[in-house]
Order: structure tokens, then sequence, then C-alpha cells
């Protein structure tokens, strides 16, 4: 285990914000784990000195034997706290990436490998707070989940692990912090507006679309009357976006282009939502779909690995 | 609500259990609108529609502060205080909102508990309290493992109560005592206790006798005084009207003679329940006394401590005294008469040479009286109305100790001789067990005291004159107190034997182990006690305090925190499985050595294991601090360990 500086030992920051992050297993020990009295406990405290003043009052030893043993126990409770975190290990795992304004999972991964059970863990990053219960030799996973609301990477930051085992008198904590990431995507956009009707790369090259052909399929386009039923992409239909027809073009391509540039909307995150909704609709229907922002261009592909590169770029784009 | 119905069980039932023995010291009315209130509270786990409104509570709150102000006590005080903390509980009891409302409750059932300490400290009542706090603990770890089961809870609370035992005695011997100051004494009223009074009609001392009640516990430091010579003293009586016997109206605080004591003394610890009166009863006669005892003009030992308080007095007792003159003013009060003597009393006193014979002789002819005539013994003579001591000498004949020493005092001052009535206790039962004597109320008697030219005070018994096996025996208090007539123990050990007694002997010790190691660990004797180990003032009590706190929480410390525990990561196991096996080539991971660094140095001692160790330390890091769990990975993890060995 790495040891700390003299500096960082004494740094207030460890009590709440934790050590720096890492991606080791943490071990929970007398570096990490931090033990003050709870409200509660606070209330015990004035309970023993009532009974210290009436033990005293009326010279009754009795009375003092109890105020003496709730002290004792107090103290004990000590111990207790201690030994309900000691000797957990944490450890983080991966989370999926999420879509802006989804929640994000962090996964953390608990391994009790005491004959101890731990009872009431109480782990928590901002304001959500998962509880759960740890047998002897066992471990958990849990995952914890926080919102989200910009696109690129979001950090974790610094969950906690505590709990008031046994008594509720003190609270027992340990600040940790993970090289937690989650990737952000950015939010699709509500817009039912079609595929970009020209391919990126035609146009790059100058040739307008020739014509609406029945022989490739090259992109959606809103239903006008008098297009073909069996044109009609039912898909979409299904989804509740609106009627589209297919659009197929005679020389080319079972292929869009989504690109930056061509994209409708102010501003960048506005543009980067709708190439989101297109990404998103392109993959379901299936569709091969080039990609290019200004710094990637990624030819025309389709499927799980093309999709989320793609999505990354967007969610990087720009972002320091 | 989101209070777990075990856990609000669990709470009531350690809420009803403490208040129970509190239905003995509070009125009815205060037990009874508390239990109402708990049953209320306890019907409500499984209806909670039934439980009272807003509006329900403010009006029960206001029939509780009705009842504690029908019993007009204030707030202060013993009683007031327990039965507001009572009423308190009660009333928290139907307002459980939140767990913080549970730890209030619990909170004020350990100031009830306190609070019953202050009615009794018997051993039963401290073992009960332990156990109501175990109980009470318990719903707290309840609260604080909300999955955990009721008995587990129990246990746990069991566990750090039994932890933290060891401690308490420490700090329970260690804690500075230190006296209240005397503002802080509440007047308390209370019960009037029965005992001996600072006066004396028929009947005052045989009502006594039928009480197994215990007055007061001594334990000799040496020899114990023979049957015979076990009279504690009492309040002296003097005065009388024919019927009623009085203390005198003389300050018994005015200074008198110094008696000679001569004789082996008797030292002893006197241990008083608690008493109304500040009396004291000391072995005939002690010696100088110092604070808070004080030896009044009779001879009598008063306390200016609290009487209501158990208390500890150490006595020194000389057998034979001589205690000198009589001043004018004790001669007047030691002759007085409620009036001229009858011609019938007249005649006796001559017929027993009173007027024209030494006092010595008319003693021991009035005596021979008692014994020969037909004079007998009795706790239930008939009832003397009218002038009880003619009657008793010339109808009757039947009487109690009282009306034996009343009869022969009134009869000493009629022939002149300066004689008074002394109350006190006579005899006590010797535990065999603790070595001390058990003195009750059973054993309160009356005996004459006449002042003889050269010899001062002397102690007359008429009761031995008649009764003799009531001053050499032990009354059978059993006995009597069940069939109302006088009854003996023989002394003889062979009756004594029985297992019954032997067993009730051996209690009788532990209990007064208890009072006097426990209920009376005072400044006095606390200060006695650690001066006997070589700690005499307040700084090293502390210093020790602090000490011996801190070695029995590194003890507790090492047991309860040693066993790291085993990993239960099967990559771990599996890896320590590879590291036990280049053990044998003397490859030995140092704690805290990474995986890595420990790898190179197994490759440098066995190059030609290099490449599975190099395979296997890879996996075994892309399987522990890799993000993304294999199964496959770990299969071939473990399978390369089972085939990592050395040819040899």
């Amino acid at each position: 285990m790495s040891t700390l500086t003299l500096k960082e030992r004494f740094s207030l920051s460890r009590f709440s914000i934790g050590e720096k992050a890492t991606d080791k297993p943490v071990t929970l020990n007398q570096r990490r784990i931090f033990i003050l009295p709870t409200d509660r406990g606070l209330g015990f405290a004035i309970l023993i000195a009532l009974l210290l003043l009436i033990a005293f009052v009326y010279n009754n030893n009795l009375a003092y034997l109890l105020a003496f043993l709730l002290a004792s126990i107090f103290f004990i409770t000590i111990l207790h706290s201690y030994r309900s975190l000691s000797g957990l290990v944490l450890r983080s795992g991966q989370s999926k990436p999420v879509f802006s304004g989804q929640a994000a999972g962090f996964n953390i991964h608990i391994d009790n490998s005491t004959n101890k059970e731990r009872l009431q863990l109480k782990i928590s990053l901002l304001q959500t707070t998962e509880t759960i219960s740890l047998s002897a030799h066992n471990q958990a996973q849990v995952v914890l989940h926080s919102a989200t609301d910009n696109r690129g990477w979001q950090k974790a930051g610094t969950l906690t692990i505590s709990s008031t085992y046994p008594l509720g008198l003190f609270r027992a904590w340990s600040p940790l912090r993970f090289n937690l990431n989650v990737l952000v995507y950015p939010k699709p956009a509500n817009t039912e507006l079609p595929f970009p009707e020209t391919p990126a790369s035609q146009s790059e090259q100058g040739t307008a679309p020739a014509h609406k052909g029945n022989d490739d399929f090259f992109g959606l386009q809103s239903y006008q009357p008098g297009d073909a039923i069996k044109h009609i992409h039912w898909k979409s239909y299904a989804k509740g976006l609106g009627v589209f027809s297919k659009q197929y073009d005679g020389e080319s391509s079972d292929q869009i282009w989504l690109n930056y540039i061509q994209t409708p909307g102010h501003g960048i995150e506005e543009r980067l939502s709708q190439l989101c909704r297109w990404l998103i609709d392109a993959e379901q229907a299936g569709i091969s779909y080039g990609f290019s922002i200004p710094g990637l261009k990624l030819e025309p592909a389709n499927g799980q690995h093309h999709y989320q590169k793609c999505l990354e770029a967007l969610a990087l784009f720009e972002t320091s | 609500m989101s209070i777990n119905k075990n856990i609000l069980l669990f709470l009531l039932a350690a809420i009803g259990l403490i208040a129970l023995p509190h239905i003995e010291n509070l009125p009815s009315s205060v037990t009874g609108y508390f239990y109402l209130l708990l049953s209320w509270r306890l019907v409500g786990v499984w209806k909670p529609q039934w439980l009272p409104t807003k509006l329900m509570l403010l009006l029960l709150t206001v029939i509780g502060i009705a009842i504690l102000y029908s019993l007009h006590e204030g707030i202060f005080g013993r009683d007031a205080g327990t039965r507001l903390f009572v009423t308190a509980l009660g009333l928290k009891l139907l307002e459980i909102k939140s767990e913080r409302d549970l730890y209030l409750i619990i909170f004020l059932a350990f100031i009830v508990a306190t609070s019953l300490f202050l009615y009794q400290q018997s051993i039963f009542m401290a073992a009960y309290i332990l156990v109501v706090c175990c109980v009470l603990l318990g719903t707290l770890v309840c609260i604080n493992s909300s999955h955990s089961k009721t008995w587990h809870s129990l246990k746990t609370a069991g566990v750090i109560i039994a932890q933290a035992l060891p401690m308490t005695i420490v700090i329970f011997i260690l804690f500075p005592r230190v006296e209240a100051p005397k503002w802080m004494y509440f007047n308390d009223k209370h019960q009037a206790k029965t005992g001996l009074g600072d006066n004396m009609e028929p009947g005052t001392i045989s009502d006594l006798a039928m009480s197994d009640e215990l007055v007061f516990r001594v334990q000799f430091t040496g020899t114990i005084p023979p049957p015979a010579q076990r009279y504690w003293r009492g309040p002296v009586l003097t005065q009388t009207d024919g019927k009623r016997w009085t203390q005198n109206r003389i300050d018994l605080s005015q200074p008198i003679d110094q008696p000679k004591l001569t004789g082996n003394p008797y030292q002893y610890i006197l241990l008083m329940e608690p008493q109304d009166k500040n009396w004291v009863f000391a072995l005939a006669l002690p010696a100088d006394v110092s604070s808070p005892l004080r030896r009044n003009s009779h001879y009598q030992l008063v306390t200016s401590a609290n009487p209501d308080k158990r208390t500890e007095y150490r006595i020194t007792s000389y057998p034979t005294y001589n205690t000198g003159t009589i001043t004018k003013d004790e001669y007047q009060e030691a002759t007085q008469l409620p009036g001229p003597a009858s011609a019938n009393v007249t005649q006796l006193v001559q017929r027993l040479h009173g007027f024209d014979s030494p006092p010595d002789k008319f003693i021991s002819q009035l005596l021979n009286h008692f014994k020969t005539e037909d004079f007998y013994y009795t706790l239930t003579p008939p009832l003397m109305q009218e002038n009880p001591i003619e009657q008793f000498l010339f109808e009757s004949h039947r009487g109690f100790c009282e009306h034996y020493a009343t009869a022969f005092v009134y009869l000493m001052r009629v022939a002149h001789i300066p004689a008074r009535i002394v109350t006190g206790y006579q005899g006590g039962e010797l535990n065999q067990v603790g070595n001390f004597l058990d003195i009750k109320q059973a054993y309160a008697h009356a005996w004459a005291e006449v002042w003889l030219e050269n010899r001062g005070w002397v102690r007359i018994d008429p009761t031995a004159a008649i009764a003799p096996e009531r001053i050499e025996q032990n009354i059978n208090i059993d006995q009597q107190v069940a069939n109302g007539i006088i009854s003996f123990t023989p002394n003889s050990a062979s009756a004594a034997v029985d297992w019954l007694k032997n067993a009730r002997q051996l209690w009788g010790n532990v209990d007064y182990q208890w009072q006097r190691w426990v209920i009376n660990y005072d400044n006095k004797n606390q200060s006695k006690f650690l001066s006997s180990l070589g700690i005499s003032d307040l700084k090293t009590m502390i210093y020790w305090m602090a000490g011996i706190i801190g070695l029995i929480t590194a003890v507790l410390s090492w047991v309860l925190l040693r066993n790291p525990g085993q990993p239960t990561d099967p990559a771990v196991l599996a890896y320590q499985r590879f590291c036990k096996k280049l053990v044998v080539k003397g490859l030995i991971k140092r704690p805290g050595e990474g995986a890595k660094d420990f790898s190179k140095r197994a490759k440098k001692s066995l190059p030609e294991q290099a490449a599975s160790i190099d395979l296997i330390t890879q996996l075994f890091i892309k399987l522990h601090y890799g993000k993304q769990q294999n199964n496959n990975d770990l299969q071939r993890f473990e399978s390369l360990v089972a085939r990592f060995n050395f040819k040899h």
C-alpha cells in the first residue's frame, strides 16, 4: 500500500473528499476510516451526564454504576463502529455509457473477506444511497446512480461508505475516490427530422441526387402522397416517429452520411443532439452510415462497434 | 410508517419491563395511565389507524399533567421526578414518527431505569435493570441493522454489555465520589418506617416483635460478644405519665462526665439500614466517636448523616464501664413519678425492703419476685388500659419486655432509686458464612438502667429474670411471626445446621457484601479501600483510571480487531497457492511487495520458469485489478497455477 506524505496525512480533505483517486482495490483500514459521534451519540452523552447528576445528588451507587456502564458502552462502541467497516475491500467496476439526462450507474464491488457479518452498510454518491448487508465471506456489487446533464466524461467523484452499526451512536465512514468515469453521450434530439437527404460523400463530389430509384436504399424522407406503400419505413412508424418512405438510390448506396456540418441546429449541442438521434435511428434501422465531424471521419459501416465509436466521438467532441 | 414492527414490539416490551417495578413505588393513577398508553401503543402496532390523533394526544397530555398536578408534588425530588418521566415516556410512546423518536424513548427509558434505583438497590433490582438495559440496547442494534433478527440483536447487545463490564467496574472503583452539597438534597416525603420511636406504650415493642425487617448489620473485627452482652442502645426514656414513656425534655447535648471504660473493647463496623430517625444502635458503651456520630448525654449515638441512606459506622464499645456521678437534672428526671404511688405499690416495695435496704438488695428482691411469683413472659398480654403498671403487677402478671421494664423502673423510682428505661435491640442472628450479626426489628427490646453509688448507671434487664432464654438464645423470627408467640432458637450448633438455614445465611452474606461494597461504596469507603492499594490522592486515582481503561481498550481492540480474514476473490486465492509453491524455492512475497516486483525477483532466481511466472503474474494483475472480469481468464489462471511445478 502506498504511504501518505505528512502533508497528505494531515490534509482535512481526507475526511470528506478522500484520498487521491485510484484504480486499485481499496482496503478499509485505520487510514481510511473516520469515526465521529452522531447526533444520537451526543444525545446519549447528555443522557450519561444526566444519570451522573442523579447519582451525584442522591449519592446512589447503582445509578453511578448504570451511568458508568452506559459510558463504557459508549466508548466501546467506537471499536465496534471501526469494526463495521475495517477489512472491507472496495473495487470499482466498469460503468456503461449513458445518454445525457439518463442516470449514470457506477459499479462498486464490495468484498467482505472476513468472518464478520456486515450489517447495514450505506454506500452513497451525491444524493443516492444504497444500503446493503454482507454476510461473512461474501461479496456484493452495488450500482450507484447519478444524474447526468453534460456530455463527455463524467467523474463519479467521492463515494462514501458508512455504517452506524451497532448502536447508532457513532458513524464510521470512509470517503473513497476511484477513477470511476462514465461516458455521457449527447441527449438525442426529440425532433422527427428525416435522415439527411443528400449523402455527404456525394454532395462532396458535386453530384446532385439523381433520381429516386428502386435499387438501393439511400435514406428516409417524409412520406409524400404518392410514395409506394411498400416503401414506407414501418420501423420508424411503429416507433411513433411519423411516416417516412424509404428512398432508394439506383447508383449507390445502401448508406447515408451523417455530417456535422450539414446537420441543422443552433450551436454545437443542438447539432450533436440531432446527430445522436440519427445515429440511434440509423443503427436501429440497420442502415450503413458514414460519420463525419470536424477532426474525425468514419467510413459508412454498421454494428455496435461502429455505433459506439460514433457516439463516443459525439460525446467527446470539443471537450477537453 | 417506516418503523419496523419487530423493532416496535421489541421496544414496547423493554418499556413495559422498565416501568414494572414502579407499580410498587408510584401512585396507581400514574402507573395506570402509563400502562394504558403502553397498551394503546401496542394495539397500534397492528392497527395503526387506532392510534390517537393530534387532538387526542393533546387531550392525553392534559390528562397526564392533571394527574401529576393532583398529586401536589411539583416536579423536583425523587417521587415527583419519577412520575414526570414515567408520564413523559408513556406520552412519547404514542408519538413515534421517526427513528429519532425511538432514540428519545430509549433515553427516557434509561432515566426511568435509574429512578428505580432510587427506590430499591437490591441485587435483584440491579440484575433486573441489567437485563432490561440489554433489551433496550438490543432495540438500538435492531434499528441499526434493519434485517437482523431480534434474537441476534439481543445477543449483540449482550456481548457489548459484557465487553463494557470490566471498564464499568474500574470506573466504579476509581471514579472520585464527592458528597453532594446539602442544598441539592430534595425534601422527599417518605412513608413512615416501623421501628423504635421516641416514646413507648404497652404494645410498642411487641408490635415490632412481629417484624423481620432488617435494622442493621454488625461485623466485628475481633471477637463477637456473647448473646447476653448484645445490648444495642437506643433512645432512653425517662418521663412517664404512668402509661406512656417519653424522652426527657432536657438538652441531651449538654456535656457530661466521661465514663470510665474498662475491659476488652469490641470493635465493629455497623451498617445501618435506611431509617427515619438519626439513631445509631451501638453496643453498650460506645467510646468516643467522631463525626458524623455524636454521643448524647444518654450515651446514645446519634448521627448527623442522612438516616434515610444506608450508612456504615466504625465504633468501639467497652462492655464494662462506670459512668460516675449523677447530675441534679439527671437525678430529677430519673426519679420523676406521674403522681403519688398507690397503697398497693407502696406495700409491695415495702415488702421487698425497698425503703429500708440498700438498692442492690431491693433490685435482687424485685427480680426474684418476678422469678418466683406467677409471672409470664408473653407477646400477647391482656389489654391494660387504665393503669398498666399496677394491672400488670397485681392482676394479669403477663407481659412483654416493656411491661417488665416499666414496672421495674416505676418501683425503683418509688423506692427513690434513680432509674430509667432504655430501648434498643437485644441479640442478633449470627451469619456464619460472613461472620456478622443481623439485627432485625424483632430483636427490639426494652430494659432498665439504675444509678448506683460508685457504679454509675447500671443495666438491669428484668426480662432476663423472667425469661433468660430471651437474652441467651436467638429469637426464632419465622415461627414468632407466623404463630404470634415467642419462639427461640437454641444456640447449639446442631439444631442450627440445616441446609435451608445455610442457604439463607449464604444469601444473607452475599446481600451484606453487596450492601457494603457496592451500595455503600461512598467517598469514605473509597478512600479507605484505595489507600490500602496505595492510591491516595485524586491525581493518582485519575492516572490509574486512565491507565487501566487504556489497558482494557487495548485488550478489547486486540480481541475485536484482529483476524484480518481470508480473501474470497478466487483469483487472489489461486495467486496465494502460486506464492505458496514458490516458498519451497525460498521465495517469500514480502507484505506490501507488488505482484510485479515479486515476479521480477522470482524470475531472477528461477530463470527456466520465467515464462510461466510472467504469464501467471500478468493474468493475476488483469483479473484482480482489471475492470472487466472474465471467467475464461480465471479458469486459465487457475489451471496455470495448478500446473505450475518445478522440474527436478
